[in-house]
């Protein structure tokens, strides 16, 4: 009995043990696998998430493509016609176009009706080759309606390096073209001005040397006339055609000194500092262009003039530009400095200072005479043409050298009177 | 005795040609080229008229007839010059002068105003 007790005691321990054991191993088995699945909700989660922010950073991508003021277009280039498959919202309305009228549509096919000029060969070629294209380009809107646009398509490539689509940006830039243009051609006006005042400043002083001759031939006729009185009919006929001719003549010179006396200014109430703006605005391309700088020290506080805008244009244009000829190519002669100031309660003072080369002495005094140059193709009315408005302003035009380097160009003119205006 | 004429005009042919003329109408006439050679010569206080032009160098026509009254001297003044100005002949009666003739001057002109000046 004793054994059989002993038999059922272990057996009932073995069974002790396997249920020890298979309860171990199952909670063991439990915590593993609860582990696991802690594991995997966290996997789970953290895809969720990695998911969720994809997804939003492709909504605000699309949002941003959506929003942005330039045109965007993407391009097929798999297939071969380079259909569009895209085009933001700002494309359509830089366009014209609607979203069917474009997409799908080959771009070269679309391009081809569009613009002008040989931009879209060169878009093509650049784009069959895999390379970007950028260039400034008038396009024409659905209605006809022109714009300028300024053009970048760049190839999107995959991870191995095909290039799968071009996205192409458009920015409009017809307003600064717009700005661009209407500078140009205020200084063209300008310029054209300047080239009639020359002109007619050259033809005055022409006129006045050629009619003193005129009149002392007259006198000597005369005096032969006179000194034949009574004798020489043939003689005295021939120096009467004489007289007749050389009056003829005369009044040509005096009608033309008339015509070119009509041209008569126009005098308002200017503020200096605004002019010298607008006129150096007409010359910054051709400042930049020439490396130099302008540099401007001018009093807000300045009273206001009583003078012809062009014509003061016409002043400040030849000083800068003289300045900016006597500063060359020079890299170390690079500032060009235009003051205003108030010289006193009625004067006004306006200066360009350059760094240029100077004048030599002996020229300071011949600078402002007509016909005076020291330019191969000058034809040396500029400075005195400049006087003579400045003068007739009621200001005085003079120059002189700087202690350092270069030469200033100052000129006067009154504050306006309240009895004139 | 002849009446003494004086030109003042900076160019030299306008001077000499005048003053030939004006020798055949019977006058002694002396040139000068600027108003500055006229006012520093010493012979010219005889009675007779000044002919002045206007746009010299220097001293120009409406200085010097401001300088030949303000020098007490009883030299009738004529203005000449190219330039027709709407104003002139006024603006020379102004300032003192007894004309204003534009160039191309006729002799016949130029001696009746001269006549009629010192007749007076």
């Amino acid at each position: 009995m004793k054994n059989n007790k002993t038999v059922h005691k272990q057996k009932k321990i073995k069974k002790q043990r396997i249920k020890d054991f298979t309860r171990s191993s199952l909670e063991k088995k439990i915590s593993r696998q609860s582990a696991e699945l802690k594991n995997k909700k966290g996997q789970l989660k953290e895809g969720a998430d990695r998911e969720k922010s994809a997804e939003e950073q492709i909504y605000i991508q699309t949002k941003a493509m959506e929003f942005t003021l330039d045109a965007i277009f993407i391009i097929d280039a798999i297939k071969p016609d380079f259909p569009i498959i895209y085009v933001n919202p700002s494309f359509l309305r830089i366009t014209g176009y609607s979203k069917k009228d474009v997409l799908g549509k080959g771009y070269f096919l679309l391009n081809g009706f569009d613009v002008n000029l040989s931009n879209p060969e060169e878009i093509k070629k650049n784009l069959l080759q895999g390379k970007s294209f950028h260039g400034e380009i008038l396009k024409y809107k659905r209605n006809g309606e022109k714009y300028w646009t300024l053009l970048r398509i760049a190839p999107v490539r995959d991870n191995e390096g095909v290039i799968t689509h071009y996205v192409g940006i458009k920015t409009d830039t017809t307003l600064m073209k717009q700005r661009e243009s209407e500078i140009n051609l205020q200084r063209e006006e300008l310029l054209h001005v300047t080239r009639v005042g020359k002109l007619a400043e050259f033809v005055s002083s022409l006129a006045h040397e050629i009619s003193q001759p005129l009149a002392a031939i007259l006198s000597y006729a005369e005096a032969i006339q006179r000194l034949f009185k009574g004798r020489e009919p043939q003689l005295q006929e021939i120096i009467q055609n004489i007289i007749n001719d050389d009056v003829r003549a005369s009044e040509v010179i005096q009608r033309l000194r008339e015509l070119l006396k009509k041209n008569k200014p126009a005098f308002k109430l200017l503020n200096i500092n605004d002019l010298i703006k607008d006129t150096t605005a007409l010359m910054l391309a051709h400042v930049i262009s020439k490396n130099k700088i302008i540099n401007f020290e001018l009093d807000s506080k300045l009273p206001v003039i009583l003078g012809d805008r062009v014509q003061l244009q016409q002043v400040l244009l030849n000083l800068i530009s003289n300045s900016l000829e006597a500063m060359g190519e020079r890299p170390e002669s690079r500032d060009l400095l235009i003051k205003s100031f108030l010289m006193n309660t009625k004067t006004i003072m306006v200066q360009v200072k350059d760094s240029g080369c100077g004048i030599p002495p002996e020229n300071i005094k011949k600078l402002f005479s007509h016909f005076f140059t020291s330019k191969p193709d000058g034809l040396g009315m500029g400075l005195s043409i400049s006087r003579s408005i400045v003068e007739a302003h009621g200001g005085h035009l003079e120059a002189e050298n700087n202690v350092d380097c270069g030469s200033t160009f100052s000129f006067s003119l009154p504050v306006a009177i309240k009895e004139n205006i | 005795m002849s009446t003494n004429i004086y030109i003042v005009d900076d160019d030299e042919s306008v001077c000499r040609s005048l003053k030939i003329l004006l020798m055949t109408f019977g006058f002694e006439v002396k040139t000068f080229n600027s108003a500055q050679s006229f006012f520093e010569n010493e012979n010219v206080d005889l009675p007779g008229c000044l002919l002045l032009d206007i746009h010299m160098p220097g001293m120009d026509g409406w200085q010097a007839q401001k300088k030949n009254i303000d020098s007490g001297s009883k030299h009738p003044v004529i203005f000449i010059s190219a330039e027709k100005k709407e104003n002139a002949l006024q603006r020379a009666l102004n300032a003192g002068a007894v004309g204003y003739l534009q160039k191309p001057i006729h002799g016949q002109d130029l001696v009746s105003l001269i006549n009629s000046t010192l007749k007076k």
